[in-house]
């Protein structure tokens, strides 16, 4: 047997094998391939047996003195199936709820950049909204951090009393929904580069700590507006960005601390840490977006807006302390954790 | 492949199955034109929808929805401009529409293709990548400062100094791209010169091709007929003429058409198979000591049009001046004007 006539034996199968390929990358099924066997399970069947015959030749490759074009062809021939024997996994919803309900609450206790993080966020806009807040005290501060531009445009905005004009604030909660997520996104993305990520973080926390406190104002026009507005949805969203910048800060310290691990596996591993901080955060996220979408701009009174936030907060602190409790074996000691929502 | 450490972009990937096949990575020259495909694709997405919306708001401001529109766009601009990687790399087994048009995949390190995890993480990570932001309003004073142009090298930065051409993005995720290649062909090429089952007869029985000898004439033989027959001469001289030494033949035997005898042997011809017909070739010898013997063919027959190998053409050199059969050897020796014999156009054979 000449080896032009081993390939050309081989070619009828690795053809079907290129056709059934064809057939799952387009449809991800083998039935799309309109040959009679392909069908459903023999379909897959077959899929198989000609992958394995595929890897076979590629093993085989140097003893049967193949070609170096054939033996390209067969690594990319085998690749290819490869690739479609393992498919990506689709998202699972059972084992989401286990990293959302185990994995992240134990993780956040124990993680000291979430720490790092909700002090940053939460220690920089407590202190700016006193500072806003005071203006005998600290003249201009306010006009100084955020622009008194601003400031006007941030009054302008909260004019309108939110019973009656669903309009404008059904507009604005969409405006908010992209543009906070956007900015817990941002913390978390730059959390590799660790420096951005702080100063982004921080930048926020007394942006945000400012206007609360200058809206907080007794004289300001629509403080009241803009406090009916942000109370509901606001222990959920600052959390979510506090815990985003976590999951970034994360990421980044790995970078830096690699605990024995070269450089790149200690990336990886911090990366794998912190996915559950940040699907944690998405929760909150989407929570918030909802109670931003649905609650924060309808007339309801405002002491069901305040109940509501104090419920969120509560729902956060047991989860944070509660269900992120050392279980097994008591790594951390108990750390002051779960009242930072209290900071709004 | 011949040595462990070849200096070229490839990872190999061992699969469950104990086979170890290369992949070919994409550094960021492949990957620069499929984020911007991306990129297009993303604001073209976003502007068709908002234009969609303004419609729709038009419609809707009859009904009084046109709040609920814009804060949909809202939402809909934060989607599609966070999570369109995620999406598609997660649905699409690693690719998005810029990764297909550019014909590359994101697959994990190990061979295996993306999750969801792994394609949030390397796309949310992107920014970073991405930074730092270069302001144009330090360059052109009349821009506005919103227009932050990232530079991309950080990424650029990282791809270049890891061995699998991974950006944050990649190293966070345990991700890598490679090229992801289509459209195939399967190389043997395919011998229809008549001299060359003829010259591959009178190969010793008892010579057996080493492998990387079979690996440099199929190497040989893919890429001859990108070369001049002066050239394929003077590339396949340094193996053939110890060969021809071995082998006994005639000194004036083309080495191009050696090589090419001795890859018909490899890989096409039948170790059991009879002698070829050999049509009106039989009776040559290219051995050296058939050298003086008479040929049994009539010396007119040089130009036999029977034989589609030869295709000397009227240029030919008068058949009384040559002693041998014309088929083996190169002519430009003999007569300087003659054109070089030209072994015929072998084709890659079109598998499709």
């Amino acid at each position: 047997m000449n080896v032009a006539k081993l390939l050309e034996k081989r070619r009828v199968q690795w053809n079907e094998l290129e056709v059934l390929c064809d057939a799952m990358e387009t449809s991800g099924r083998t039935h799309k391939s309109g040959v009679a066997n392909h069908r459903g399970a023999r379909g897959i069947a077959r899929f198989s047996t000609l992958y394995r015959a595929a890897c076979a030749d590629l093993a085989l490759a140097d003893a049967y003195q193949l070609p170096p074009g054939t033996v390209t062809y067969l690594h990319r021939l085998v690749a290819r199936g490869h690739n479609q024997l393992y498919r990506a996994d689709r998202f699972e919803p059972k084992r989401w709820s286990e990293v959302i309900f185990q994995e992240a609450p134990q993780q956040i206790f124990s993680d000291p950049c979430v720490r790092v993080a909700t002090i940053v966020f939460f220690g920089l806009f407590a202190v700016s909204m006193f500072l806003g807040r005071n203006e005998d005290l600290f003249p201009g501060f306010a006009e100084q951090m955020v622009g008194s531009e601003q400031l006007t445009q941030l009054e302008e905005m909260y004019e309108k009393p939110l019973a009656g004009s669903l309009d404008h604030y059904v507009t604005m909660s969409g405006f908010y929904i992209m543009h906070n997520t956007g900015i817990g996104l941002q913390c978390f993305a730059y959390g590799i580069l660790l420096i951005p990520c702080l100063f982004n973080l921080a930048y926020n926390a007394v942006a945000l700590g400012t206007m609360f406190g200058f809206m907080a104002r007794p004289g300001t026009v629509g403080g009241d507006n803009f406090y009916q507005f942000v109370t509901a949805h606001g222990p959920f969203e600052l959390t979510a960005i506090a815990l985003a910048a976590a999951a970034g800060l994360r990421i980044g310290l790995g970078l830096f601390y690699t605990g024995g691990l070269t450089r790149m596996d200690s990336i990886r591993v911090n990366a794998l840490k912190a996915v559950p901080i940040m699907a944690a955060s998405a929760v909150l996220f989407s929570l918030a977006a909802f109670t931003e979408g649905f609650l924060s701009p309808s007339p309801a009174p405002y002491l069901l807006k305040a109940l509501w936030a104090v419920l969120s907060s509560g729902m956060i602190s047991f989860y944070f302390v509660v269900l992120g409790f050392p279980r097994s074996t008591a790594e951390q000691g108990t750390t002051m954790m779960g009242d930072q929502p209290d900071a709004t | 492949m011949a040595s462990p450490a070849a200096l070229d972009t490839t990872i190999a990937v061992v699969t469950p199955e104990n086979i170890a096949f290369d992949y070919q990575l994409a550094g960021p020259f492949r990957r620069l034109p499929a984020y911007l495909i991306d990129f297009g694709v993303r604001w073209g997405v976003i502007a068709i929808v908002i234009l969609g919306l303004i419609l729709a708001g038009v419609l809707a401001s009859l009904a009084g929805m046109t709040p609920f529109v814009i804060a949909t766009g809202f939402i809909f601009y934060f989607i599609v401009s966070w999570f369109y990687g995620t999406l598609l790399e997660t649905y699409f087994n690693g690719r998005t529409i810029g990764k297909w048009a550019c014909g590359i995949r994101a697959i994990g390190v190990e061979g295996r293709p993306i999750n969801g995890k792994r394609a949030m993480l390397r796309n949310l990570l992107r920014i970073a990548d991405l930074a730092p932001l270069a302001a144009l309003s330090s360059f052109a004073p009349n821009v506005p400062p919103a227009f932050l142009i990232p530079t991309g090298m950080v990424g650029l930065l990282t791809m270049i100094s890891t061995r699998r051409m991974q950006r944050l993005g990649d190293l966070a995720a345990g991700t890598m791209v490679i090229v992801d290649e289509r459209g195939w062909k399967l190389p043997i090429a395919k011998v229809d010169d008549p001299r060359v089952p003829a010259l591959a007869s009178f190969l010793p029985g008892d010579y057996r091709v080493t492998r990387s000898m079979s690996r440099t004439l199929a190497m040989y033989a893919e890429r001859r007929h990108y070369l001049t027959p002066a050239r394929r001469r003077e590339i396949a001289r340094h193996l053939a003429s110890p060969l021809i030494d071995r082998f006994e033949f005639r000194a004036d035997i083309d080495p191009d058409l050696l090589m090419y005898a001795l890859y018909y042997r490899t890989y096409l011809a039948d170790s059991s198979e009879e002698l070829p017909d050999l049509g009106p070739l039989a009776g040559y010898s290219p051995l050296r000591r058939d050298q003086h013997k008479p040929q049994g063919l009539v010396a007119g027959s040089a130009q036999n049009p029977s034989i589609p190998g030869s295709s000397t053409p009227s240029a030919s050199p008068s058949p009384g001046s040559r002693t041998v059969g014309p088929d083996f050897q190169s002519v430009t020796g003999n007569h300087g004007t003659a054109p070089p014999m030209q072994p015929l156009d072998s084709r890659r054979e079109d598998k499709q």
